[in-house]
């Protein structure tokens, strides 16, 4: 079983040891291969006034991440930000970049701004991180009221910090809530890889 | 028998047959994980650890030793897992996958060798054999 989680939810959350001690909390979610996958994380220290740290997560280091917290082995999983930053500049986008963007259709339609990246963690940690849904404010003129919506992504895709391209038949997979919303991705999913 | 239980018991030895000390609190190792030592109140020595190996016999009325020589001060072993960050209850229990599965509110031990048997949460017994670690956040379990 995977979980989904809110790029917004993961903010915040406590990076915890094995040995049960907080060390950090997560500042912001980056991205590797183009926006596709979670690349790490960098952090902020424990505590009301203690700011950014020098030192980052990368992904390869987090043994499980869930809705309470960051889990990693020890202090040991951490790398100075500006190494992991520069192995993810040639991944793509950062969560600055994906979030504020437009999303258009292929077939040229905008579907409206994201605010929010929904994630798919593989059970037991280890495995990827997937950017598997954009939660969108909608565009006037979508004809789909002013409720957000979460629409589901293909397995990879292409992402400018301008425009963030999806097949236009994403749009027949849209959901409001994340409870069934993994069933919607692995529906859209199983309908791209039909098609070809 | 539950730590919630052993809280407040007599320490008594049985060379002097007098009380020697009450149990206050417990000292674990997560490692293990199991009961390290205890420490007490009420002691008439300088010392305020009771190490496990030190023990004859922990009773259901009283926990029984040599003498009162079997109180010492804290090691430094002790003295690191007896600190506040390190006590089990009341503490928030999160696993390996960053899922938190309540607070410890009673620990289940076996009284004959110190071995923790179960960690026991609002939502039921968890096997202490998934114990990793106890810090000042959390306790460590495994997924």
């Amino acid at each position: 079983m995977s979980i989904l989680l809110r790029s917004s939810e993961i903010n915040k959350l406590p990076v915890v040891t094995f040995a049960g001690e907080d060390i950090a909390q997560v500042k912001d979610v980056m991205y590797a291969a183009h926006g596709g996958q979670v690349g790490g994380f960098t952090l902020n220290g424990r505590g009301l006034f203690s700011g950014p740290l020098k030192t980052a997560l990368p992904w390869e280091s987090v043994v499980g991440l869930g809705p309470d917290a960051v889990v990693i082995r020890d202090e040991g999983a951490l790398t100075p930000t500006e190494s992991l930053l520069a192995a993810m500049q040639s991944g793509g986008p950062s969560a600055g970049d994906i979030l504020g963007s437009q999303v258009l259709t292929d077939d040229g339609a905008a579907l409206g701004v994201v605010v929010d990246v929904v994630i798919e963690v593989a059970d037991g940690g280890g495995g990827q991180a997937d950017v598997v849904g954009y939660e969108i404010d909608p565009a006037e003129g979508a004809g789909r009221g002013t409720n957000r919506m979460l629409i589901p992504l293909p397995d990879t895709m292409s992402a400018s910090g301008e425009y963030l391209m999806v097949p236009a038949a994403a749009r027949e997979f849209v959901t409001h809530d994340l409870a069934g919303f993994g069933a919607a991705v692995d529906d859209f999913r199983a309908y791209l890889r039909g098609q070809r | 028998m539950l730590i919630s239980e052993a809280l407040g018991r007599s320490v008594v030895s049985t060379d002097t047959a007098s009380t020697v000390g009450r149990v206050s609190d417990f000292v674990v190792d997560p490692r293990l994980p199991g009961v390290v030592a205890l420490i007490l109140s009420k002691t008439q020595s300088q010392g305020n650890a009771l190490p496990w190996p030190n023990i004859i016999a922990f009773g259901v009325d009283a926990v029984t030793v040599p003498s009162a020589a079997a109180v010492v001060e804290p090691d430094p072993y002790l003295a690191e897992l007896a600190g506040k960050p390190h006590t089990l209850r009341h503490k928030r229990v999160l696993t390996t996958s960053g899922v938190q599965l309540g607070t410890v509110l009673d620990v289940d031990f076996d009284p004959t060798i110190g071995r923790l048997a179960a960690l026991l949460l609002e939502r039921g017994p968890i096997d202490a054999a998934r114990l990793l670690g106890v810090g000042s956040y959390a306790v460590m379990v495994r997924a």
